[in-house]
């Protein structure tokens, strides 16, 4: 789809060379809140089908008992914890790409980021629900909670869990909190255009914003601010989360590598999650001039970069089982590679570790089709990654006589597959609420206004 | 009732123990109905014996099986709570076993009779005890050759059912499923002594056992079990008695020998006048009568006929001759084929030979045992079928099931006009039955036992009787129906007439019988045995006698073994769900059959395991899944008793198949007893499978010591071998550095505790308490699995089931972990299987504490590793990093599933927990506090050594596990402690475990398992 019928042919590093002016960045990003196609709708629908499937399994397993799990002794976590990791690996490059580029001054965040964080924000949100899910007792989740009580007991600071829910409530919050003021004044932009209901919505929520000097100059400094207070909790939430393995002493969990590793993987499978995002947005809403081939070029090598460090770590697990010469270490590692779960870690190695090759080459990260697809394996090598980590590691740990085998229930893949769909809803709701592209940041990089073509608007 | 009026009175502790016998009369007397309205009433004025929260103990005896072991059971609030092996009885000495623990459960079994019930149509109807006693007797008034089919029996009710029998003019066939006939018969023909032999297997220096189960089955497991670990361990001199078993199929029993000679099914006698032979050497004038017999067999013949080596018989011989005293044991009554009163006959020839009769074997302590023929029955089964008998009286059995359907048991029975069944729960027999009076259970009901000449040990009810069941026990039937047919009306009880029993064989220059009754009742036992062993004479046999290998039924292409189960005997324990649950000490397999064939003989039929078979004998056919074993020879398959049953009850019903169905009905022609192993099989794959519901992960170590052994001879030398340690020098250093250093195994001292740099918190008050710890020898331990059982019905353990168990959920606290490290059953060859029971080890330094978030778990000043139920969140992060793998997860509210009144067992000191809650051992910590309590109580003494014994420890037949306060440098924990052999699983792992394994000692060279290439 063509938007602006001209242009000038080379704009040197400026990255969206079809968007000419400041209005046409408001009416195309803007046209996305508007009006709702059927493909909209229809996947609305699925996805909100799949939130039910999703409450309904969860209200099965509370009524019936954990039991309905396919968990067991010596597999004490199994898909939730899989998932859990899973969706917390994919809020890490969302706040990434908004915090950590925006400090960097990287030119080819703008039109993504805001994607990327409403991912972070709702990956975050499919994340915080599976801890609940997994325990054996929701209602009493709540003592992991630090509160003054009658009992004077506190958590125990020294479990990892503890560290988690830390982790990921402020990382919940802040990210969130980033999100929004990022959005501010795109949302006094699109309270400009709307009407009814939604003009009544958007005045609330983007404070009073008039684009004043002023508060161009405050929301510059708290922008900023809340980056860099983002910045060291991209590499914390996922080093914690490590560290609820880390810090076990089961083998093929006890290792060093687990903190700088899951961020690798986090960042990994967070940018093939806004890969896997971005392509549809871009095609529905028809904003290829905004998210162009640089931009998933630039995204592209993110991945091969994390990937390559992904499948080190990977290496240097097996090597280092090897040359610790320590017998259950050893055999942890061969099981995983030829063990009842060969499968599930050939799949994250092929995946995650082979599959990205293909993203040396030029032609493919300039491929949108092809990004896509390898975007999808990413995802489900990520997935598999840490399935290996948390099942093959448990099933065979020390005691021989104990191993176990470990199949998940119905209800477990429903809630695995429901998260995506409770996920997919927030996301498709953040798409009709939110401009998904960053107006104001675009702007900034577009050339200044001339006089030249006098009458257009600012 | 009308007794707990009584009850509010005060009744001193005599008359409570009348009214709790008298009660099912009492109750009869008084036309006790249901209608009444139970209301809640506290005790206005509390009975004597009951304070609540603290138990009351009894001793009773043991009716399980006929070893009759003592017992103690714990009542809590007038409920029988648990039950315990009573350490002054004479033959059993203390320790119980799986199914002794099982009987509670039969006590509460909810599949028991509401009460009395008459058959009208195909329906039962419940009556009153008044009907259907006078049913009985207006029946037996007129009935044409009465018949009584009897199990089990004690002295007194055997008696009375004699005098009732004859009253009525009728007869009387003795029935027990597992019989130990051929051994009786064996020991009548060659001494001509009556019952069947003692033997004194601890004093035994070297032990043969020709496939006799001894420790699961037989006369007297649980005292065996003892006789076994005391004579195998080694003792402070360093020495240790062997054992060598001789047999197609390593049971439970062949999994503790040291050595293990698969000879081919039926040659034991063979192989035991072989070895005789040798050691008579040029004198076979040794074996008297039986000297030509002797000359008739040598080493190469039975080498030849045994499929063994020569060498290994003369290698046998040898040790047999010189290591005195030795005792061989025939087979037993899990290999009965067609010659099995020879091989016996044998086997008694050959200790004849070694001197062992009066040293470690007495055939004249007239031990009683399970004897009855199976040739009555058979005779039985006839006189049915023809009509002779118009009414027949089961008791105490359950022909219908374990008798093999060849016999036709069921078919005769339901020609008996009126059939009559004693039984107190539903099974095969009774569920066929006109009329039903369910008898007591023994832990309700009076009765006494005599395992043994001159001991006599008194069953006493330890509560009343259940008051869901409308139960009377069968002596105040008899009595009672006896007393309508004479018409004379003067109803003495059954309780009166034990101890009329008593009264009459006491003597009055012992002092007043009173006293004597109340001491007897006291201690649950009289041993008035005398000391002298007389030496006795071979007799010339009176029948002719062959030692040839018996015939087996062809045709197919495996020989059968077919065995009583160690959890279910015959099959009149598998309504239980704790042993429906308890894995098999063999198999390790749970709620299902299976069939044992080695893995050389699948492979090479393309079996594997879980693979559903056809087996198929000329008698009949079953599927069954099957389950590789290395200790089982080639040619041999092997199916366990006890499963397949169809009318037993909820928990026995469709579980397995009934491995009788593949044998013919066939008594062994001398003693007349049921031959079991008697036909081959062929083995069909269905090519269907289904996954084995076990428990076992992997029976390899992979060399990672969990349970190492030390070789007999290195004992004494810890520290000349670099190996000692596990070769964890490097390791110490680099914790040392972290300042985890792990106190050295070798020295055997006991744990450091609390750990330093850690006297902070509730450690700081640490410095003075116990510190509580464990010792299990594994060179005692056999795999019983008793312990496992204890520990379920003391700590509220919930069963999960077959399909709970497939998902890998088993509840179970005590973990037998069985590795096998030299298993060959294709010659004589050192057998190293080695048991661990793996419970929580209460790590000073636990990996689970430390990862709970809310301190659901942690630690006590005690040393104890705490689980607080209420405090679980359920994250199940302990479990993962428990190294031992001892957590296990309530995933559903698995004691919703308990039937009343089976919850009327659970122990009121140990919570039942909830969904959603992490649990494992707790080192019986209320056992802790109550003893705790206790001292507090007396004057704050100190609490005593030994004082404090956890369930398991209580159970161990074997005296394998030790508990105390390892602080108390005088405890028995801490001398056993510091032995040598001494050492912690996983030790490299720093977590200063609690529980301290000695290693088993083994006579052959065991390759030193290091971390090390």
């Amino acid at each position: 789809m063509s938007l602006v019928p001209e242009g000038p042919t080379a704009r040197g590093a400026v990255p969206h060379p079809d968007v000419h002016t400041y209005d046409e960045v408001n009416r195309d990003v803007l046209r996305a809140l508007e009006t709702p196609g059927k493909g909209w709708w229809a996947l609305l629908a699925v996805a909100a089908a799949g939130v039910v499937l999703f409450f309904s399994a969860w209200g099965w397993q509370l009524y019936k008992g954990i039991g309905v799990s396919g968990l067991n002794s010596p597999v004490g976590w199994g898909v939730y914890i899989t998932t859990f990791v899973f969706w917390v690996g994919i809020a890490h490059s969302g706040t990434l790409i908004s915090a950590i580029l925006f400090l960097f001054r990287s030119p080819w965040r703008q039109s993504i980021y805001r994607a990327a964080e409403a991912m972070t924000v709702f990956a975050v949100m499919t994340a915080g629900l599976f801890p609940l899910i997994h325990v054996g007792r929701l209602w009493h989740a709540y003592w992991l909670i630090p509160y003054p009580n009658s009992r004077f007991l506190w958590p125990n600071f020294k479990s990892p869990l503890v560290w988690d829910v830390f982790a990921i409530t402020t990382y919940f919050t802040v990210s969130a909190t980033f999100f929004y003021l990022g959005a501010i004044p795109d949302i006094a932009a699109a309270r400009d255009r709307a009407t009814g209901l939604r003009k009544k919505l958007y005045q609330v929520i983007s404070l009073g914003w008039r684009g004043t000097d002023s508060q161009w100059h405050h929301f510059g400094k708290a922008y900023i601010f809340l980056a860099a207070l983002a910045t060291p909790l991209v590499l914390s939430v996922h080093s914690v989360v490590s560290w609820d393995f880390a810090m076990a002493i089961v083998p093929g969990w006890h290792a060093t590598i687990f903190a700088p590793y899951f961020v690798a993987g986090a960042i990994f499978s967070g940018v093939a999650m806004v890969i896997t995002l971005v392509v549809p947005i871009r095609k529905i809403f028809g904003l290829e001039a905004y998210l162009t081939t640089k931009h998933f070029d630039a995204m592209a090598k993110l991945c091969l970069l994390t990937s390559l460090i992904v499948l080190y770590a990977y290496l240097s697990e097996f090597f280092l089982a090897w040359y610790s010469g320590e017998e259950i270490e050893r055999t942890a590692f061969w099981n995983r590679l030829f063990g009842d779960y060969w499968w599930a870690t050939w799949t994250m190695l092929v995946c995650n570790g082979f599959v990205p090759i293909m993203l040396w080459f030029r032609r493919i990260r300039h491929s949108i089709p092809a990004l896509f697809v390898i975007s999808i394996f990413i995802n489900i090598g990520m997935w598999f990654e840490r399935y290996v980590i948390v099942v093959t590691s448990l099933h065979h740990e020390y005691e021989p006589f104990a191993w176990g085998i470990y199949r998940p229930s119905l209800t477990e893949m429903a809630l695995m597959v429901g998260s995506f769909c409770w996920f997919g809803f927030w996301f498709l709701l953040f798409t009709r609420l939110l401009p998904p592209i960053a107006i104001a940041e675009l702007k900034e990089v577009l050339p200044a206004p001339t006089r030249k073509k006098t009458g257009e608007a600012y | 009732m009308d007794d707990n009026k009584n009850m509010q009175d005060g009744l001193k502790r005599r008359d409570f123990l009348k009214v709790l016998g008298v009660s099912g009369a009492g109750a009869t007397l008084t036309g006790c109905s249901t209608e009444e309205v139970e209301r809640l009433l506290p005790y206005v004025v509390a009975p004597d014996d009951i304070t609540p929260g603290v138990s009351t103990w009894y001793t009773t005896v043991c009716d399980g099986c006929s070893a009759q072991c003592g017992m103690w059971v714990r009542t809590r609030e007038g409920r029988a709570v648990k039950v315990e092996g009573n350490p002054n009885h004479p033959v059993s000495q203390g320790g119980l076993c799986a199914k002794g623990h099982a009987t509670l459960q039969h006590l509460y079994h909810p599949d028991r009779f509401p009460g009395p019930m008459i058959r009208e149509g195909s329906e039962l109807r419940q009556v009153a005890w008044e009907e259907a006693e006078s049913l009985l007797a207006a029946r037996l008034s007129s009935a044409q050759n009465p018949m009584l089919i009897s199990g089990r029996m004690g002295p007194s009710l055997n008696e009375l059912v004699n005098e009732f029998i004859e009253g009525i003019g009728g007869i009387r066939v003795s029935y027990d499923a597992i019989s130990d006939a051929p051994l009786a018969e064996a020991a009548r023909i060659v001494y001509g002594t009556a019952g069947i032999p003692q033997y004194d297997i601890e004093n035994a220096r070297f032990l043969l056992s020709f496939g006799n189960d001894f420790i699961e089955t037989g006369s007297s497991p649980v005292a065996h079990t003892k006789g076994l670990a005391r004579m195998s361990s080694v003792d402070t001199a360093g020495s240790k008695g062997r054992f060598v078993y001789l047999g197609s199929r390593l049971s439970l029993t062949g999994l503790n020998a040291d050595k293990w000679i698969p000879i081919r099914p039926g040659t034991e006698a063979a192989v035991a006048l072989a070895i005789a032979a040798v050691i008579a050497g040029d004198d076979p004038e040794v074996a008297g009568p039986y000297s030509n017999v002797l000359q008739a067999f040598n080493p190469q013949v039975a080498a030849q006929a045994a499929g063994v080596t020569e060498d290994a018989i003369f290698e046998l011989a040898e040790d047999f001759a010189s290591q005195a005293p030795t005792l061989a044991l025939g087979p037993g009554v899990g290999a009965h084929h067609r010659g099995a009163t020879a091989a016996n006959i044998a086997v008694m020839i050959l200790n004849h030979v070694a001197g062992n009769v009066g040293r470690t074997v007495f055939y004249d302590a007239r031990m009683n045992g399970a004897m009855s023929a199976y040739a009555d029955i058979e005779a039985t089964v006839n006189a049915m079928a023809s009509g002779e008998s118009d009414v027949v009286m089961i008791h105490g059995a359950n022909p219908v099931y374990s008798t093999p359907p060849q016999a036709g048991f069921a078919e005769a029975f339901a020609q008996v006009p009126f059939k009559v069944s004693f039984a107190s729960a539903l099974d095969e027999t009774s569920e066929m039955a006109d009329l039903i009076l369910p008898d007591q259970h023994f832990l309700e009901a009076w009765g006494d036992s005599s395992p043994l000449a001159g001991v006599f040990a008194v069953q006493q009810p330890v509560m009343q009787p259940v008051p869901h069941f409308e139960s009377k026990q069968t002596g105040d039937v008899l009595l009672s129906v006896a007393n309508r047919l004479s018409g004379e009306g003067d109803v003495t009880t059954f309780y009166d007439y034990v101890r009329e029993h008593h009264r009459s064989a006491h003597n009055d220059a012992d002092g007043d019988f009173e006293d004597a009754w109340q001491e007897l009742l006291r201690t649950g036992m009289a041993d008035t045995r005398s000391e002298e062993a007389s030496a006795l004479e071979l007799q010339s046999p009176e029948v002719a006698l062959s030692f040839e290998v018996p015939t087996f039924d062809l045709p197919g292409d495996l020989t059968l073994l077919v065995h009583p189960s160690p959890r279910f005997g015959a099959g009149e324990f598998s309504n239980s769900p704790w042993l429906q649950e308890l894995p098999d000490p063999v198999s390790k397999i749970v709620w299902h059959s299976w069939l044992e064939m080695n893995p050389h003989t699948a492979e090479l039929r393309g079996i594997r395991e879980g693979d559903i078979v056809t087996v198929t004998s000329p008698h009949g056919s079953l599927e069954v899944p099957v389950w590789l074993y290395p200790g089982i020879r080639e040619d041999v398959v092997a199916l366990a008793m006890g499963g397949g049953h169809t009318g037993m009850g909820r928990y026995a019903d469709d579980k397995g198949v009934n491995a009788l169905n593949l044998i013919p009905s066939i008594s062994e022609q001398l003693s007349g007893a049921l031959v079991t192993t008697v036909t081959s099989v062929t083995v069909i794959p269905t090519g269907e499978k289904r996954r084995l519901a076990t428990v076992e992960g992997s029976d390899d170590q992979h060399d990672r010591m969990i349970a190492p052994a030390v070789a007999l001879a290195d004992l004494g030398h810890a520290g000349d071998d670099e190996h000692e340690e596990g070769g964890h020098g490097e390791l110490r250093e680099l914790q040392g550095v972290g300042g985890f250093i792990p106190v050295p195994a070798d020295e055997g001292a006991p744990t450091a505790f609390p750990l330093e740099g850690s006297r902070h918190g509730l450690y700081a008050e640490a410095q003075e308490g116990p510190r509580w710890a464990m010792a299990i020898d594994l060179d005692k331990c056999t795999g019983c699995s008793a312990c496992v059982t204890a520990c379920q019905a003391e700590n509220n353990v919930p069963w999960v089931g077959e399909e709970q168990v497939l998902m890998g959920r088993e509840m179970s606290w005590v973990r037998i972990e069985r590795y096998y490290e030299q298993v060959d059953a294709t010659q004589a060859a050192d057998l190293d299987v080695r048991f661990l029971p793996m419970i929580c080890q209460h790590c000073g330094n636990a990996p689970c504490e430390t990862v709970c978030p809310v301190f659901a778990t942690y630690h006590t000043p005690e040393g104890l590793n705490a689980q607080v139920y209420n405090r679980c969140v359920g994250t199940r992060y302990c479990a993962n990093n428990c190294p031992y793998k001892v957590r296990v997860f309530n995933w559903y509210d698995y004691t919703d599933a308990v039937p009343e009144p089976l919850n009327w067992q659970w122990n009121p000191d140990v919570t039942v927990r909830a969904n959603g809650v992490m649990e494992k051992c707790s080192f019986c910590v209320q056992r802790i506090r109550e003893v705790q309590n206790r001292a507090a109580l007396e004057d704050g003494r100190e609490v005593r050594d030994h004082e404090v014994v956890p369930a398991c420890e209580q159970s161990c037949p074997a005296e394998a596990i030790v508990f105390g306060n390892i602080r108390d440098p005088n405890a028995r924990i801490t001398q056993v402690s510091a032995s040598e052999r001494t050492y912690r699983v996983l030790e490299p792992l720093n977590t200063q475990p609690a529980v301290n394994y000695l290693k088993k000692v083994t006579f052959h060279e065991v390759a030193s398992v290091g971390h090390e290439e």
